[in-house]
C-alpha cells in the first residue's frame, strides 16, 4: 500500500497576525491536543536575537478552528514555560514541547537551552503540567527527567510523549558527537527511546532506532509515531551535518514503521510528502507532527528555515498499513 | 576523633608532573598497593586561552606516608571530548578496586556561559593497576535530575555486600553576591545506592544539617569506618567571599552514623583545626580518610585550595 500527502497549506504563520514580542518570529514543532471546538497547536517561538545575534525560544499556542483549521480562534497570552533559573538546563529556552492528556491533567515534555563555552548549547528534556486543560504549566522539578547519560553524552532533545498500552514512551534525541567547523561545532544528533511506568523514572531502550541514510553524520529529529492499521508509524525529519542551511542539504520528512516500538524499519521512499516546487515549504521540510481528527489523518510539518515562517498542513490520502 | 597533623606530604612544585602542570595537588585519593600507597590528585594545566584545566596525575608513597617514592609520568586519563560533561577538566578522582580492577568516579568540568562551570559524575576503569583508565562511556553516570538540577559531583563510593554507595555534592542555587565578581554556588551532601555502580537511585534528600545558614557549601565527603561507627569527612564554607577571607574559607566538618543512612553532625569532633601558622592555617579543604596497616589516615588540603599540595593527619587512638 502507498499513501502521500495532499499539502492544504500554509496554516500558520506568527508573522501575519497580531502577536506579542515574545512571538515576533519562528513557530517550531508543532504539537496538538483536541478540543470539541478546536485544536490547541504547540509550538516554540522566539522574541528578537539578542545583540549577540542569539535566540531564546518560549513555548505557545495557538487555537484552530476544528472544523476550519485555518482559522485562528485563541493564542497564548504567555509563554507557557517559564526559564530555568541561573544555571538551570533550561535558562536559554524551551524548543520543542510534546504534549498529552492523562488522568485530568496535560502533560508536557521539552526540551531545556542552556549555553556553553566550547560548543554553543546543550539541551535535557524536562517536565511540566498542566491542570487547566494545558492552558498554563507548571514544572515538576528544577532539573530534567532525561538528560546526559553514560552513553548519550549531549543534546539530549527533540522529545515526543505518547501513551501506548499502560507504558509512557518518549521518543527523543540523542547527541552522537559535536563537529568542530570554521564558525561553531555543529551537533550529530539520532533518534532514541525511552519507557516508563510513571511518566516520571525513564528506562532508556540505549540505542539508535533509525539507521542513516544520506550520511555516516546524518542528524535526525521528531521521531513522531501513530499507531494505525496494526502497526506504528514514524514520521521524523533528517539532513545533513554540515551545510544543512540550504536546499540541497537541508531536513526532508523520513519514515519508518515498526511492529513492536522498538525495531524500526525505514522507507523513506513512502514517506510521501516532500519540498515543493515554490514557495514557502520549497527549500526544506521538517518536524512533522501527524494526528487524526474527524476521521481523517493529518500533518503538520515546517517548512523553509525550519519553521521561521511557521508550519503547514497536509492530509493522508491512502492508508498508513 | 583526635588527629595528629604531620604537615605538608605532597608539594607538586618540587616534582615535573605530566601534561606540564606545575601548581595545585588537589583533593588527595589513595589506594593501597602491596609496597606503596598511591593518591590520584588534580593538578593544573592551561589551555589555549590561558584558562585552567584540572588534570589527574598521582604520587606514590610508601606506607607509613612519610616518603615519595615517585609521580606519575604519563597522563593517567585524558580531558573528555567536544562538548562532553568533563572536557574542561576532572576534578576530583575517586579510586576504588571492585572485581580485580580499579574503579574510578570523576567530577567532570564543563564550561557555561551563565554561571562558569557545570559538573557531573563519570566512571572509568584501569586495566593496568592505575597507570592510566578508560571512560566506561563519553557521558556521565550521575548528572542533574528534576531535584538535583546542576552541579552533581564529589563522588566517594563504598561498595559492601554487593551494594554501592555513593556520598556526593549536588548544586541547590547560583547566587548573586556584590563581594564575588560573578554567580556563586550552593551545593549540599546526598547519598545514592546502586546494584552496579552505573545505574544510581537518590532521591534529592540532602543528609548534612547546615550550620552556616542556608547558603553554606559543604563538599567532598569521605567515610571511614572506626570500631564500628561511620565517620563522615567533609569540607564546608560560606558561599560569597571564601578564597581570599580566612574566616569564611574551607573548614572540615564531621558527621557520624551507625547505619550510613542516617548521620548526627558534630564538627567539634572531627577533631582537625587550621593551624596557627604555615600551610593549613587559613583553609582546610577536600578530606580524604582510608586505612593503611592498621591506621587510619586523613590527607586533605589547605590554604588557597591546594595551590601548596597536600598533607597527612594520623588518626591517635586511645
Amino acid at each position: 500500500m502507498t499513501f502521500t500527502w495532499r499539502k492544504l497549506g500554509h496554516l500558520f504563520n506568527p508573522a501575519t497576525i497580531t502577536r506579542p514580542d515574545w512571538m515576533v518570529e519562528f513557530a517550531q514543532a508543532p504539537a496538538t491536543l483536541i478540543f470539541d471546538k478546536f485544536v490547541r497547536v504547540y509550538f516554540s517561538c522566539r522574541p528578537p536575537a539578542d545583540a549577540a545575534g542569539q535566540y531564546v525560544s518560549r513555548a505557545a499556542y495557538v487555537d484552530l478552528n476544528r472544523s476550519n483549521l485555518f482559522e485562528v480562534v485563541g493564542l497564548s497570552e504567555q509563554p507557557l514555560l517559564e526559564l530555568g533559573g541561573k544555571g538551570a538546563f533550561d535558562e536559554f529556552g524551551t524548543y520543542p514541547m510534546s504534549v498529552i492528556r492523562h488522568d485530568g491533567e496535560v502533560h508536557a515534555y521539552y526540551g531545556g537551552w542552556t549555553r556553553c563555552v566550547s560548543v554553543p548549547f546543550d539541551v535535557a528534556i524536562g517536565r511540566a503540567v498542566s491542570g487547566d486543560e494545558g492552558a498554563s504549566f507548571t514544572k515538576t522539578g528544577q532539573g530534567p527527567v532525561l538528560g546526559a547519560s553514560l552513553h548519550e553524552p549531549f543534546v539530549i532533545s527533540g522529545p515526543k510523549i505518547r501513551r501506548f498500552g499502560d507504558l509512557w514512551s518518549l521518543w527523543y534525541i540523542a547527541g552522537v558527537k559535536w563537529i568542530p567547523t570554521e564558525t561553531r561545532a555543529e551537533p550529530v544528533y539520532r533518534i532514541r527511546m525511552a519507557t516508563s511506568r510513571d511518566g516520571v523514572n525513564f528506562e532508556r531502550h540505549g540505542r539508535e532506532l533509525i539507521p542513516v541514510r544520506i550520511e555516516a553524520d546524518e542528524c535526525q529529529a521528531s521521531p513522531d509515531v501513530i499507531f494505525a492499521n496494526g502497526r506504528y508509524h514514524m514520521f521524523f525529519c533528517y539532513r545533513h551535518s554540515i551545510g544543512y542551511r540550504g536546499k540541497e542539504k537541508g531536513y526532508r520528512i523520513g519514515y519508518a514503521t515498526s511492529s513492536d516500538l522498538l525495531n524500526w524499519t525505514r522507507d523513506d521512499a513512502r514517506a510521501g510528502i516532500d519540498v515543493s516546487e515554490t514557495g514557502w515549504d520549497a527549500e526544506m521540510i521538517s518536524y512533522p507532527h501527524v494526528f487524526e481528527l474527524d476521521g481523517r489523518t493529518l500533518m503538520l510539518y515546517l517548512g523553509n528555515q525550519v519553521g521561521r515562517a511557521g508550519f503547514g498542513l497536509a492530509e493522508l490520502e491512502g492508508t498508513l498499513s | 576523633m583526635k588527629w595528629t597533623k604531620r604537615g605538608l606530604l605532597f608539594e607538586p612544585q618540587k616534582h615535573a608532573l605530566p601534561n606540564g602542570c606545575t601548581d595545585f595537588a588537589q583533593s588527595p585519593q589513595a589506594i593501597v598497593f602491596d609496597d606503596f600507597v598511591r593518591i590520584y590528585f588534580s593538578t593544573r594545566s592551561r589551555d589555549a586561552g590561558g584558562q585552567y584545566l584540572s588534570q589527574i596525575a598521582f604520587v606514590d608513597v610508601d606506607r607509613d606516608l612519610r616518603q615519595v617514592l615517585r609521580v606519575s609520568t604519563d597522563p593517567v586519563i585524558a580531558l573528555g571530548g567536544l562538548g562532553c560533561f568533563d572536557e574542561h577538566g576532572i576534578f576530583p578522582f575517586h579510586v576504588l578496586r571492585h572485581d580485580g580492577a580499579i574503579h574510578a568516579f570523576t567530577s567532570g568540568w564543563s564550561r557555561r556561559v551563565s554561571v562558569p562551570v557545570e559538573t557531573a559524575i563519570g566512571l572509568a576503569v584501569s586495566r593496568d593497576d592505575g597507570l592510566t583508565f578508560e571512560r566506561v562511556g563519553p557521558g556521565p553516570v550521575m548528572a542533574p535530575t528534576p531535584r538535583e538540577p546542576f552541579l552533581v559531583g564529589d563522588p566517594f563510593v563504598v561498595v559492601r555486600d554487593g551494594l554501592w554507595r555513593m556520598w556526593y555534592i549536588y548544586g541547590t542555587s547560583w547566587i548573586e553576591s556584590p563581594e564575588d565578581p560573578g554567580p556563586a554556588r550552593v551545593y549540599k551532601i546526598a547519598a545514592a545506592t546502586s546494584r552496579d555502580g552505573i545505574e544510581w537511585i537518590r532521591d534529592g534528600a540532602t543528609i548534612i544539617p547546615d550550620v552556616l545558614g542556608p547558603h553554606e557549601c559543604q563538599a567532598l565527603p569521605t567515610v571511614i569506618e572506626v570500631d564500628g561507627v561511620w565517620h563522615m569527612y567533609f569540607c564546608y564554607r560560606q558561599a560569597t567571599d571564601f578564597r581570599s577571607n580566612p574566616d569564611r574559607g574551607y573548614r572540615l566538618g564531621h558527621a557520624s552514623s551507625t547505619d550510613r543512612r542516617l548521620w548526627v553532625r558534630d564538627d567539634r569532633e572531627g577533631g582537625l583545626e587550621v593551624s596557627a601558622t604555615g600551610w593549613d592555617s587559613e583553609m582546610l579543604c577536600y578530606p580524604h580518610t582510608f586505612w593503611c596497616d592498621g591506621q587510619a589516615y586523613l590527607l586533605y588540603n589547605g590554604n588557597a585550595f591546594g595551590r601548596q599540595g597536600f598533607g597527612v593527619a594520623v588518626m591517635e587512638r586511645g
